[in-house]
């Protein structure tokens, strides 16, 4: 993979400088995980206080997006990178975007929890939900593991875990109907269940678009908008071949 | 076994000579005879050299020139060396794997970092409780593949006297961490799976604040009808002192099960603590007040307000510090006594001392004192009331505010409890409040 080798440069304080931008870009991804599996928490627990604490540092997110974007400004401004390095960094604007979303979605989540801690608890204590949250974690996990070693193999199983959540969510949705349709005194509750369910689900979505990144990266190959299977069988032959 | 090198060099030499000189005499042309056998030689020599050296290049382990011509003894001594070169290897190569092998079959992870906190080598526990890849995963940034927001900044403050607990990257698992520098700038990362631990704990805390909450509503109802049962005219008076006293304890009890909810909401709350500015002298002055208003109180109640500094964090619980310093102080000090309380700031922070010429605690039982229902002296403590978790909460809820608590104390001479605050926790107030605030006394 030494079309992303970062290791040759003749200025060893622009290598430095990469190297402290992908540190950086991973330290706020390290900070979405936990925000997303802290406000995760606070539905499964119904804990208004941590739901209102998370949503309190999503600020946090928001300052390293901005500090992580000047950085890169300030990278292309001064080292004019060219190749390899110029496609990390558009990779990473692109990335601290949507690391930022997810950090958004967070927050929702996160409010949400704290609304739903006030509402009557189901005996099930939001399983689904819990299962949901837990296959996004994942992948949002995987991916940016991808990101950090620069494995597009991984990228492209990653890329493919989106389907089953977005199935996975379709049976929340259709589930939520269901109840809603039976008791609408809990209409208001299952409302708010769908939308953790829809943030969850588009988390994924977050995620997905960090692994295409990750391919663009390492081979100059733009795969957003294009066929899953293609991909797949380009830059990871023999991996997903039956899925889907 | 070859013969030496000379030997075999000199026994060809003198028969290539001896022929030369023999054809020289009987068929004349002497010199050119040795001629020839002299370039016949150094040819023959050539072409035994450049097959040693084929012979080291390709590196076949058997060689039909191995024991004949004139190199013998050469060949011989570098398979010799090649051999025990070669037994050398097979020893380090099973050392290693012991090691390996026992490294591997640790249940801690380990995880060797270079001085750039780049992972050099990991055993088998270690990629299992981290997620990581022993194969690909050296020479990345630890913190690239172990995200964690608080691993990142155990990392970055380069701390490492204390272990660090954090969620592991596998769900519903917990991890505690401590990094150990040692050698040449390296770093050994020992990672230990805590999960059952931290399970274990959560069970006896949500037991706490459970069996808590579930013993309140008992307990209203309880002390709602000893209330009308007191108040009641027709009530025997043999009766009336039980009933006194019943409701004495059920208020007691009352103030346990509140101090155990909120030791539990303590602990169960992430630290630290919020960033709220607290006007920490205005409430000490109110407390002082309060205090005033007592019946039964030391004669000498004082409080020096040095500073008008604020500590940043949650006001309830700065209360219930000060509150419970302030209440244990008047419980354990005679009416003669005296209690002196203080506010103030230096380069570390900002501080509260109480002291008091109370009973005084023992020495050895200092350490122990901020334990649950632990009581220096059980009789006499319970006659003067407290639940017995007052120095546990004021414990707790220092810790989350990032600071701790000191206790000086000397049996019958009295008692010093003195909070500090971290400077990082200390906020100056506004200049217009500054201004508008009563000046306290």
């Amino acid at each position: 993979m030494d079309t992303a080798d970062l290791g040759h440069h003749i200025s060893s304080r622009f290598n430095e400088d990469l190297d402290r931008l992908r540190n950086s870009v991973l330290a706020m991804g390290g900070l979405v995980e936990s925000q997303l599996q802290r406000a995760v928490e606070a539905v499964v627990r119904g804990d208004s206080e941590l739901g209102l604490a998370v949503a309190r540092d999503d600020q946090r997110v928001d300052r390293m997006e901005i500090e992580i974007d000047q950085a890169c400004s300030r990278i292309i401004a001064t080292r004019q990178p060219a190749a390899g390095d110029l496609r990390l960094i558009m990779a990473i604007i692109k990335a601290i975007t949507d690391l930022e979303r997810i950090g958004d979605e967070a927050e929702k989540i996160a409010t949400l929890a704290a609304r739903l801690a006030t509402m009557e608890r189901p005996a099930d204590r939001y399983r689904e939900l819990a299962s949901l949250a837990g296959h996004v974690q994942e992948m949002l996990r995987a991916a940016l593991d991808a990101l950090a070693r620069l494995d597009t193999r991984a990228a492209v199983e990653t890329l493919a875990m989106d389907q089953a959540i977005d199935r996975e969510y379709d049976s929340i949705t259709r589930q939520c109907i269901t109840f809603m349709m039976e008791d609408p005194r809990t209409i208001s509750r299952v409302m708010n269940v769908t939308w953790v369910a829809r943030s969850l689900e588009r988390i994924g979505d977050h995620a997905k678009n960090i692994c295409e990144y990750v391919i663009y990266m390492v081979h100059g190959r733009d795969v957003r908008h294009l066929d899953e299977q293609r991909v797949a069988r380009e830059f990871a032959p023999g991996v997903v071949d039956g899925q889907g | 076994m070859a013969p030496g090198l000379l030997p075999a060099l000199a026994w060809r030499v003198g028969l290539a000579l001896l022929a030369a000189l023999f054809l020289g005499l009987t068929l004349g042309g002497l010199a050119w005879w040795l001629f020839a056998a002299t370039l016949g030689l150094l040819g023959y020599l050539v072409y035994s050299l450049w097959g040693l050296e084929r012979w080291l290049r390709t590196g076949k382990r058997r060689s039909r020139a191995e024991s004949d011509g004139v190199l013998g003894a050469i060949y011989a001594d570098i398979m010799q060396l090649r051999q025990r070169a070669r037994r050398r290897k097979k020893r380090f190569h099973r050392l290693l794997r012991e090691v390996r092998d026992s490294t591997d079959a640790m249940h801690d992870g380990g995880v060797i970092l270079n001085a750039d906190m780049e992972i050099a080598w990991l055993n088998d526990a270690a990629s299992r409780l981290l997620g990581l890849d022993p194969a690909r995963d050296q020479g990345q940034h630890i913190t690239n593949l172990v995200r964690h927001p608080d691993f990142v900044a155990y990392i970055e403050e380069a701390e490492f006297s204390e272990k660090l607990k954090m969620p592991g990257p596998r769900r519903n698992t917990h991890l505690s961490v401590q990094l150990i520098p040692y050698g040449n700038q390296q770093k050994l990362l020992i990672v230990q799976d805590i999960t059952r631990e931290v399970r274990l704990e959560h069970m006896r805390r949500d037991f706490v604040a459970n069996v808590s909450h579930e013993l309140r509503s008992p307990l209203t109802v309880i002390a709602g009808y000893l209330e009308s049962l007191g108040d009641e005219r027709s009530l025997d008076e043999v009766w009336r002192q039980p009933v006194a006293e019943m409701q004495r304890q059920v208020a007691r009890m009352n103030s346990i099960v509140h101090d155990l909810i909120t030791l539990s909401r303590l602990e169960a709350a992430e630290r630290p603590a919020g960033q709220e500015p607290v006007d920490v002298p205005d409430m000490l002055d109110q407390l002082h007040r309060e205090a005033l208003t007592r019946r039964e109180r030391p004669s000498e109640l004082e409080l020096r307000l040095e500073t008008t500094a604020r500590v940043r964090g949650e006001e309830q619980e700065l209360h219930s510090v000060f509150s419970n310093l302030l209440n244990n102080a008047l419980r354990f000090t005679p009416p003669e006594g005296r209690i002196e309380c203080r506010w103030w700031q230096d380069e570390e922070g900002v501080h509260f001392s109480i002291t008091d010429t109370g009973i005084g605690i023992p020495e050895t039982l200092i350490p122990r004192i901020t334990e649950r229902f632990f009581r220096v002296d059980s009789g006499r403590a319970r006659e003067v009331g407290g639940t017995g978790l007052g120095l546990a909460i004021v414990k707790h809820a220092l810790l989350r505010h990032g600071g701790r608590l000191e206790i000086r104390s000397r049996p019958g001479e009295g008692s010093t409890f003195i909070c500090h605050f971290p400077t990082a926790r200390t906020v100056l107030p506004p200049p217009e409040a500054e201004a508008a605030a009563p000046s306290p006394g």
